[in-house]
C-alpha cells in the first residue's frame, strides 16, 4: 500500500495539517445543518482528505462503504435523447462524481443527478428525512452552462441534498455558485508542515532520515503534500538507506517536458519545431493535460531564460493557455506557443550575438 | 480602307481611345512618315520599357487587356457585319485587312534588319551613353562570368541589354552577336528559305541570352524534380508580351532551374504563344530551355542528337555585317535558320523572352511604321536617315516569311466569314458525333472488342440453344451481356450505337428516363405497361427474334444506358436486368459510369466488362481541330490540347465549350481557353491533398481568394488538418533571402497562431452552431497559413517522402481517447479498491510514476519468486488487473526514453502473469466490471460494482451484519419490513453458503433492494435507486457463483 493512502487521516481529529479547519468543520457538522461547501485550493493541499473525513464525521463508517458505478443517463433534450455515462462513487449517504468528464454535456448530468437524489431522500434513524451529500469534483472545469444550471438546482433542492464542491481555483467558479456556498480555502501546507508529516511517516515506517533530507523533498514538492509523500516513497523504493544528497527523482512526464524545453533552447528551426511537436503529442497521448504541459514547459523555460525575455515569454504562455481553453485541439495551441517562443528567442539570440 | 486600317492600329498601340480621336491628325502620305515615325517610336518605346522593367510582370496585364480588347472588337465587328447579312459588306473589309497585314509583316522584318545593319556605328556610342546606369553595371557582371561560349568581345553586347529600348537593343545585340558567332561557329551545312521567321526570332533571343546566362550565376548540377531549386531571380524579370502565335510549331523541352521563372510558369508562357512543351528531348524538339549548364540526361540527349548552340542563328548576321551591301545575304540567313530549326538548340530563359519580345516588337513596329503611312505625322523628324533605306529593302526579302505566317489571326478572319452560318441549330456534340466506329476518339481496342463480341453473339448463344446448352454456357469467356464503363462524355453510348449499327442491329435504348423497375410478375398485364415488361417481352420472345433472324429482318440489340442510375424508382431493377440477361435472346449492352458502384456488384458477374479510358489529349486535340476546321474556327492545336486537358477527357464537354466560345470569337487562343475553363475545371472533385498541394504551391500567391476558399472548403475538416500537419515543411517563397531562417521562423509562428484561431472558430461553429463562421474558419485555419508559407516543400526527417502527410491529429486523438479510457478503467479499479479516493488526473500526474516503480522495480532487482509475490500483492491491494498493469506501462512510455519494462526478464514477466492468474480463483472481485446475470442473455446496461472481499477479511461479516441492521432501521416505518427482513435473511444465508466455498460476499444491500430482488413489486417510494441496488445485489451473487 502506498504511503499516501496508508497515512491518510481518516477522521477530522487525526489531521496533521489544517487542524484549525478540521476543528471548524467538525463544529459545523455537529450542528446538523450543513451548508453547501466549496473547497478550493491547490492540488495536494488536502481538500479531498478533508472532505472524506467530513463525510465520515457526518455519516459514520457507512460513508466508507462506497460502490463504484458507471451510471447511465438518458436525457431528453428537445428532439433527441442524449446518452451520458459517468462513473460515480456512492454510498447510502453520498454520491461523488466528476461531472466535467461528461464534456460539454455536463449540465445534464448536474441537473439529473440532483433531481434524482432529491427524489429519494434517505431517512435517518429518528425518522426524519435526512439529506444526501453530493460531492462534485473539479467544479472549475464545469462548463458555464453547467454552472448556471447548478445555481438553480442548488436552491431548489437544498432541503434534500447538500453539495460539496471541490476545485483548484475558485476564480473559475461563477460568482453565483460561490455565493451560495461556504467557501473553504485550503492552503498548501507550508514546508515545515510537510517536513513534519514526512518525519511522522518516517517514524512510523521505522526509517532513518538523514538531516535535511525531508526538507529537500518538501522543497521539491512545490508544497504539495501528496507529491512530497509520493516522492518520499519513490526515494525509498529507489535507494535505502537514504543518503543526504540523494537525488529526488522527478515525475516521468516532468522529465520529458524539461527535455523539450532544453531542445527548444538549443535550436530554433522548423526541424526542431517538428520534433517538438512529436514530443508534445507523446505527452498528450500519455494523458497529460495540455494546460499542465504548457505550465510546466514555461516553468522549465524560465529557468534558463534571460531575464529580459522572461516577461514576454510568460505573457505569450498565458495568451496561448487562454486560447487553449477556447479551442479544442490542444496541440495546435501548444505548437503555436513553441513556434512563438522559437521566433522570439531566435530573434533575441541574433540580436545579442549577431 | 485606310480608315479601317488606322482605326485598327490606333487601338493597338494606345489601347485607349478608339480611332476617331486620332483622325484629325491624319493627312495621308506615302514614304516619308515612316521616317518620322521611327524615332518617335523608339523614344516612346524606350520609355515604356524602362517603366515596364520597374513594374515587372504586372505591367504585362495591361497589354493583355489590350489584346483582349482587340479580339473583342474584332469579333464584335464580325458579328455586326454578319448581322447586316450583306455579303458585299462582308467581303470587302477583310481583304483590305489582309493586305494590310501582309504589308505590316513586311515592314516589320525589314525594319529590323536594315536598321541593324546601318545603325550600328551611328547609334552605338550614343546608346551606350544614354543607356541607363543599370546597363553598365550589368555589363560588368556579365563579363565576370562569361564562360559558356567563349565570346569575349563584349564591350557592346551588355550595352545591348542595358539600355532596354527595344529598338536599340535589337540593333546592338545583333552586332555583338555577329562578332561572337562569327568567331565561334562555322560549321553549318544546308539551308532552306522556309524559316526566316525563326531566324528573326533567334536573332533577338541570342542577344540577351548571354547576359541572362551571366546573371544566372552559379551552376548547379541537374536536379531532380523534388529538389529543384528555386529560380535564383524569381520574379525579378519582366515577362514579355509577344505576338500571339510567335512560337507556333516549335517544340520546347525545359530542363533544370530557369533564371527567373518556375518551370510551370515557363510552360505556361510557351503554351500561351503557341509552342509545345514536351517532357523529353526527341528529334522534333526545337529548343532545350535551360539556364544552367546542365549535365542531365536531357542535355546529353540534346547534344547527342547533334545540336548546335543557339547562336548559330547569328552566324548569318555576322556575315551580313561583313558584307552589308550584299543583298542576297538573306538567303543565307534563311538557310542557316533552317538548319537551326532542324536541330535542337539550347535556349536560355532570356532567349525565350527575347524571342517573344521580338515578335511583339515586330508587330508593334508594323503598326508604328504603318501609321505614318496613313497620316502625315506632324511631329518633327529627329534623325535616323537610315530608315528610308530600310523601307525600300523590306519588300524584297521578307515577303516569304509572311506567307509562312499564314495563321495570323487577321489573315484568317475572312475565311471564317466565308462560311457564315453553315451551322444548323444542332449542337456540335450531335453534329459531330462519330459516324463510323473509327471516328471514335481513343479506345479503339475496346470498340474492337465490343464489335467482336456483338458479331459473335448470335453464333455463340443462339446456336447453342439448338445444339445443347451445357457446353457453351460454361464457357467463361462468353457473357451474354456487356458492361461498358467509363467517365461521362468519352463515347460509350456512341460506340455502342455505332457498333450495333454497323453490324446491322436495330438498337433499342432504355435509359434513366424510363422507369426500369421490376417487371410485373404477371406478364399478361401487358407489354404496354411498364418498360421492364416490354423488355422482358423483347428479351424472351424467342420466336420473334428467331423469326427475325431467319427472315433477315434487322436483329435487335438492347442498350441499357446508365444502369448505375437505377435508383429508388427502379426497385429491383438490377435484379430484373440480371434475370433478363439470363433468359435473353438478344444481346444486351449495359452502360454505366462507375463499374465499382455498389449497386452493380451483382451485375458485373454476368457481363463482359469493357472499360473506356480517357483519350489522350493529343487524340482529342486532333479530333477537336478537325471539328474546329469544319466549323471554320481558328484554333491552334496547343490550345485545343489544353482544352482537352482541362475538360478531363470529356469530349462532349470539350465540344460544348468550343461551341460556346465560337459564339463570341472566331480565333481562340491559349489564354482564352485557360480563362474560360478556369471556372469549369474546379467542378471536379478535388481531394484534400490536391487542395493542400494547390494552396501551398509556389505560385499559390496568384490564386484568387474565392479559389482559395473553394480549395479549403473542399473538405473543411481534413484540409486544415493536413495543412497543420505540413505547414512546417514549407520553405516560404515570400521570404526571399533568409540567411538565418529568422523570417521563416516568425512566419511559422504567425501561421501557427492562425491555425489556432481556426481551431477556436471551429469550436464556435460546432458547439454553438455558428455555421456562418465557416468561411472565416477556413480562412484562419487554411488560407492564412498557406498564404504565409507557400513555397517549396522540404523534408525535415530522414527518409521521409516529400509529399504532404496525412494530418496526424486524427490518429493521435484516437490514441489519446483510447488511453483515456484505459486510464479511466484503472482509475475505477483503484476507486473500487477503497484504498484511495483520487481524481483521474492526480492518478496520472502524481501516482503513476511511483506505481510503475512499485510494479516493475521488484521484478528487476529481487529474486523471481519474491518479486512476483510482492508485485501481485501490490496489485491485489489496489485491485489492479493485468490489463491495468499493461496500461500503466503503456502510458508511461515516452519516445526516446527507455521502455519501463526494459531489464525485466521475460521469464519473470511470465511468472508474474501466471501468479496473478493463479491467484484469480480466490481473488476478490472488487472492480466495477461488466457482470452477466444468469438467465439474462444480454449484459445489463449498467455496469455494476460487485464488491467482494476475500474470506480472510474479518470485517466483511461485521459489515454485512451492520448493514442488515441499518437496513432494518431504515425500513422500520415501511410496511414491508417483515417481508423484506425475511427475504434479507434468506439472501444472507444464500450468501453464507457461498462464502463457505471460499468467497465471502459482501453486498452493499439495502433491505428493500434485496427484497425486491425476490419479490417483484417491492419498494414503493424508491423506484429507481432500488432498481440499481437490486441489480447490484444480484449481480454480485451471480458473479461470486461464476467465479467458483
Amino acid at each position: 500500500m502506498l504511503w499516501v493512502d496508508k497515512y491518510r487521516p481518516k477522521s477530522l481529529d487525526k489531521v496533521l495539517v489544517h487542524q484549525d479547519i478540521a476543528e471548524n468543520l467538525k463544529k459545523l457538522v455537529m450542528e446538523q445543518d450543513c451548508p453547501h461547501l466549496l473547497f478550493y485550493g491547490p492540488s495536494g493541499s488536502g481538500k479531498k482528505t478533508l472532505i472524506m473525513a467530513l463525510l465520515r464525521q457526518m455519516f459514520g463508517a457507512s460513508a466508507d462503504k462506497v460502490k463504484v458505478e458507471n451510471k447511465n443517463w438518458k436525457i431528453d433534450a428537445g428532439t433527441r435523447t442524449i446518452d451520458v455515462e459517468l462513473t460515480t462513487l456512492s454510498s447510502t449517504h453520498h454520491v461523488e462524481l466528476n461531472p466535467s468528464d461528461a464534456g460539454f454535456q455536463d449540465r445534464y448530468v448536474v441537473q439529473e443527478i440532483i433531481k434524482e437524489m432529491a427524489k429519494n431522500r434517505p431517512i435517518d434513524t429518528k425518522g426524519r428525512k435526512g439529506f444526501k451529500v453530493l460531492v462534485l469534483n473539479e467544479v472549475d472545469k464545469l462548463s458555464r452552462e453547467a454552472q448556471h444550471s447548478l445555481r438553480r438546482t442548488m436552491e431548489k433542492y437544498s432541503a434534500s441534498c447538500r453539495l460539496i464542491l471541490c476545485c483548484n481555483s475558485s476564480s473559475k467558479v461563477t460568482e453565483a455558485v460561490r455565493s451560495r456556498c461556504l467557501n473553504m480555502r485550503i492552503n498548501s501546507p507550508t514546508e515545515e508542515e510537510i517536513v513534519k508529516v514526512l518525519e511522522f511517516i518516517g517514524k512510523k515506517e521505522g526509517l532513518q532520515l538523514p538531516p535535511g533530507f525531508a526538507s529537500r523533498i518538501a522543497q521539491q514538492s512545490n508544497r504539495s503534500l501528496r507529491r512530497a509523500i509520493l516522492s518520499f516513497e519513490t526515494c525509498r523504493v529507489q535507494q535505502y538507506p537514504f543518503t543526504s544528497n540523494q537525488a529526488i527523482p522527478p515525475m516521468d512526464w516532468e522529465e520529458y517536458v524539461s527535455e523539450i524545453a532544453l531542445s527548444m533552447l538549443k535550436e530554433q528551426s522548423p526541424k526542431r519545431l517538428f520534433e517538438v511537436r512529436g514530443k508534445l503529442y507523446e505527452l498528450l497521448v500519455n494523458c497529460i493535460p495540455p494546460d499542465i504541459i504548457l505550465k510546466r514547459l514555461l516553468y522549465e523555460l524560465l529557468k534558463k531564460l534571460d531575464s529580459e525575455l522572461k516577461h514576454e515569454i510568460s505573457h505569450w504562455a498565458a495568451y496561448y493557455e487562454h486560447r487553449l481553453r477556447l479551442g479544442q485541439k490542444a496541440i495546435f495551441h501548444l505548437e503555436a506557443f513553441v513556434a512563438k517562443f522559437m521566433s522570439i528567442y531566435k530573434g533575441f539570440l541574433i540580436e545579442t550575438f549577431g | 480602307m485606310s480608315d479601317i486600317r488606322k482605326w485598327f492600329m490606333k487601338q493597338h498601340d494606345k489601347g485607349t481611345g478608339n480611332g476617331n480621336a486620332s483622325k484629325p491628325a491624319k493627312p495621308s502620305g506615302a514614304e516619308k512618315p515612316a521616317v518620322i515615325s521611327q524615332p518617335e517610336k523608339s523614344v516612346q518605346e524606350s520609355q515604356e520599357s524602362s517603366g515596364r522593367r520597374k513594374t515587372s510582370k504586372y505591367f504585362s496585364k495591361d497589354k493583355h487587356v489590350k489584346d483582349e480588347l482587340e479580339v473583342e472588337e474584332v469579333s464584335a465587328k464580325r458579328k455586326a457585319q454578319r448581322g447586316r447579312g450583306e455579303l458585299d459588306s462582308d467581303v470587302k473589309p477583310p481583304p483590305g485587312k489582309k493586305v494590310h497585314k501582309v504589308e505590316d509583316e513586311d515592314d516589320d522584318e525589314d525594319f529590323v534588319t536594315p536598321s541593324r545593319r546601318e545603325s550600328v556605328d551611328a547609334t552605338r556610342s550614343k546608346k551606350l551613353k544614354s543607356g541607363v546606369g543599370k546597363g553598365v553595371a550589368q555589363n560588368l557582371i556579365d563579363e565576370s562570368d562569361e564562360d559558356d561560349a567563349g565570346k569575349t568581345k563584349s564591350n557592346l553586347k551588355p550595352a545591348g541589354r542595358g539600355p532596354g529600348g527595344k529598338n536599340a537593343s535589337a540593333t546592338l545585340t545583333t552586332t555583338t552577336d555577329m562578332d561572337v558567332d562569327g568567331s565561334d561557329k562555322e560549321d553549318v551545312d544546308d539551308k532552306d528559305a522556309k524559316s526566316s521567321k525563326s531566324g528573326g526570332r533567334g536573332r533577338g533571343g541570342r542577344g540577351t541570352s548571354a547576359g541572362g546566362r551571366g546573371r544566372g550565376g552559379g551552376r548547379g548540377g541537374f536536379m531532380n524534380f523534388g529538389e529543384r531549386k528555386d529560380p535564383p531571380h524569381k520574379g525579378e524579370k519582366e515577362v514579355p508580351e509577344g505576338a500571339s502565335d510567335c512560337l507556333a510549331g516549335l517544340t520546347f523541352v525545359i530542363s533544370g532551374t530557369l533564371d527567373s521563372l518556375e518551370r510551370e510558369e515557363a510552360e505556361d508562357l510557351i503554351k500561351r504563344y503557341g509552342g509545345r512543351v514536351t517532357g523529353s528531348v526527341s528529334k522534333k524538339t526545337n529548343y532545350l530551355l535551360c539556364d544552367e549548364d546542365i549535365g542531365g540526361r536531357k542535355s546529353a540527349k540534346a547534344k547527342e542528337l547533334g545540336f548546335v548552340f543557339m547562336f548559330f542563328h547569328d552566324l548569318p548576321y555576322f556575315m551580313l555585317a561583313i558584307f552589308p551591301c550584299f543583298p542576297n545575304i538573306h538567303i543565307f540567313v534563311n538557310i542557316f535558320n533552317w538548319i537551326a530549326s532542324y536541330s535542337t538548340k539550347f535556349l536560355t530563359e532570356d532567349g525565350l523572352f527575347d524571342m517573344i519580345r521580338a515578335s511583339n516588337k515586330s508587330k508593334t513596329s508594323i503598326q508604328e511604321s504603318k501609321k505614318p503611312l496613313d497620316k502625315v505625322a506632324p511631329s518633327p523628324p529627329k534623325k535616323s536617315p537610315q530608315v528610308p533605306e530600310t523601307k525600300k529593302q523590306v519588300g524584297k526579302h521578307v515577303a516569304t516569311s509572311v506567307a509562312v505566317k499564314g495563321l495570323s489571326p487577321a489573315a484568317s478572319l475572312p475565311k471564317r466569314k466565308d462560311q457564315p452560318t453553315a451551322q444548323s441549330g444542332l449542337p456540335w456534340t450531335e453534329k459531330h458525333r462519330p459516324k463510323v466506329p473509327t471516328d471514335i476518339v481513343g479506345n479503339q481496342s475496346v470498340v474492337k472488342q465490343l464489335h467482336d463480341w456483338l458479331s459473335d453473339w448470335n453464333k455463340k448463344f443462339l446456336n447453342t440453344d439448338q445444339k445443347g446448352k451445357g457446353k457453351k454456357q460454361n464457357d467463361s469467356g462468353a457473357k451474354k451481356a456487356v458492361l461498358l464503363s467509363g467517365n461521362p462524355g468519352i463515347g460509350k453510348t456512341t460506340s455502342a450505337k455505332l457498333v450495333s449499327q454497323m453490324l446491322g442491329f436495330r438498337t433499342i435504348e432504355v435509359n434513366a428516363s424510363d422507369s426500369r423497375g421490376k417487371a410485373d410478375a404477371k406478364i399478361e398485364k401487358g407489354i404496354g405497361g411498364s418498360t421492364s415488361n416490354s423488355i422482358k417481352e423483347l428479351v424472351s420472345n424467342e420466336a420473334l427474334s428467331l423469326n427475325m433472324e431467319r427472315s433477315q429482318r434487322p436483329k435487335t440489340v438492347l442498350i441499357m444506358d446508365e444502369v448505375d442510375g437505377m435508383s429508388a424508382g427502379d426497385r429491383g431493377g438490377v435484379a430484373d436486368l440480371i434475370a433478363s440477361i439470363k433468359i435473353s435472346k438478344i444481346p444486351i449492352i449495359c452502360i454505366c459510369n462507375d463499374r465499382y458502384s455498389q449497386k452493380l456488384k451483382s451485375l458485373v458477374n454476368y457481363c463482359l466488362l469493357l472499360n473506356f479510358r480517357k483519350p489522350t489529349k493529343q487524340q482529342m486535340g486532333k479530333r477537336l481541330s478537325q471539328i474546329a476546321k469544319q466549323e471554320g474556327l481558328q484554333v491552334n492545336e496547343i490550345a485545343l490540347e489544353e482544352l482537352a486537358e482541362r475538360v478531363n477527357g470529356d469530349m462532349r464537354m470539350a465540344l460544348n465549350q468550343l461551341q460556346y466560345m465560337s459564339l463570341s470569337m472566331s480565333v481562340i487562343k491559349f489564354d482564352d481557353i485557360k480563362q474560360r475553363l478556369q471556372s469549369s475545371s474546379k467542378d471536379e472533385d478535388i481531394s484534400p491533398f490536391t487542395a493542400v498541394d494547390k494552396l501551398f504551391n509556389f505560385n499559390a500567391g496568384k490564386l484568387r481568394m474565392d479559389e482559395r476558399i473553394n480549395l479549403s472548403m473542399s473538405d473543411p475538416d481534413l484540409v486544415p488538418l493536413i495543412i497543420q500537419e505540413n505547414y512546417i515543411n514549407y520553405r516560404p517563397s515570400s521570404t526571399g533571402k533568409d540567411d538565418n531562417g529568422m523570417k521563416r521562423m516568425s512566419l511559422l509562428a504567425r501561421a501557427a497562431e492562425s491555425i489556432g484561431d481556426g481551431d477556436i472558430i471551429n469550436v464556435q461553429i460546432r458547439r454553438y452552431r455558428q455555421w456562418q463562421l465557416s468561411q472565416i474558419g477556413s480562412l484562419a485555419s487554411s488560407i492564412v497559413p498557406a498564404a504565409l508559407l507557400h513555397g517549396q516543400r522540404e523534408i525535415l526527417e530522414q527518409g521521409e517522402n516529400n509529399y504532404n502527410r496525412f494530418g496526424g491529429w486524427l490518429g493521435k486523438n484516437s490514441t489519446l481517447g483510447k488511453n483515456y479510457r484505459l486510464l479511466e478503467d484503472l482509475h475505477v479499479h483503484l476507486l473500487a479498491s477503497h484504498e484511495s479516493n483520487l481524481g483521474r488526473m492526480t492518478l496520472r500526474l502524481d501516482y503513476l510514476t511511483l506505481m510503475l516503480k512499485q510494479l516493475t522495480n521488484p521484478l528487476r532487482v529481487l529474486p523471481k519468486d519474491e518479486a512476483v509475490e510482492k508485485v501481485v500483492e501490490f496489485m491485489d491491494f489496489y485491485s489492479i488487473s493485468m490489463e491495468d498493469f499493461d496500461t500503466i506501462v503503456e502510458i508511461s512510455k515516452f519516445k526516446g526514453h527507455p521502455n519501463p519494462l526494459d531489464g525485466i526478464q521475460p521469464a519473470v514477466k511470465a511468472a508474474l502473469t501466471r501468479a496473478y492468474n493463479k491467484g484469480s480463483s480466490s481473488r476478490v472481485i472488487r472492480t466495477a466490471d461488466l457482470i452477466k446475470l444468469p438467465g439474462i442473455k444480454k449484459a445489463p446496461k449498467k455496469r455494476v460494482a460487485a464488491m467482494l472481499e476475500p474470506v480472510t477479511d474479518p470485517s466483511a461479516e461485521e459489515n454485512g451484519e451492520e448493514f442488515a441492521v441499518n437496513e432494518e432501521e431504515n425500513l422500520s416505518d415501511t410496511e414491508e419490513l417483515e417481508d423484506s427482513a425475511d427475504a434479507e435473511k434468506q439472501l444472507q444465508t444464500d450468501l453464507e453458503s457461498l462464502s463457505s466455498k471460499g468467497i465471502q460476499v459482501q453486498v452493499d444491500l439495502k433491505g428493500s433492494g434485496s427484497s425486491s430482488a425476490k419479490r417483484a413489486p417491492a419498494g414503493r417510494g424508491k423506484g429507481s435507486s432500488q432498481a440499481t441496488e437490486k441489480k447490484g445485489g444480484r449481480g454480485s451473487g451471480s458473479a461470486s457463483r461464476k467465479r467458483k
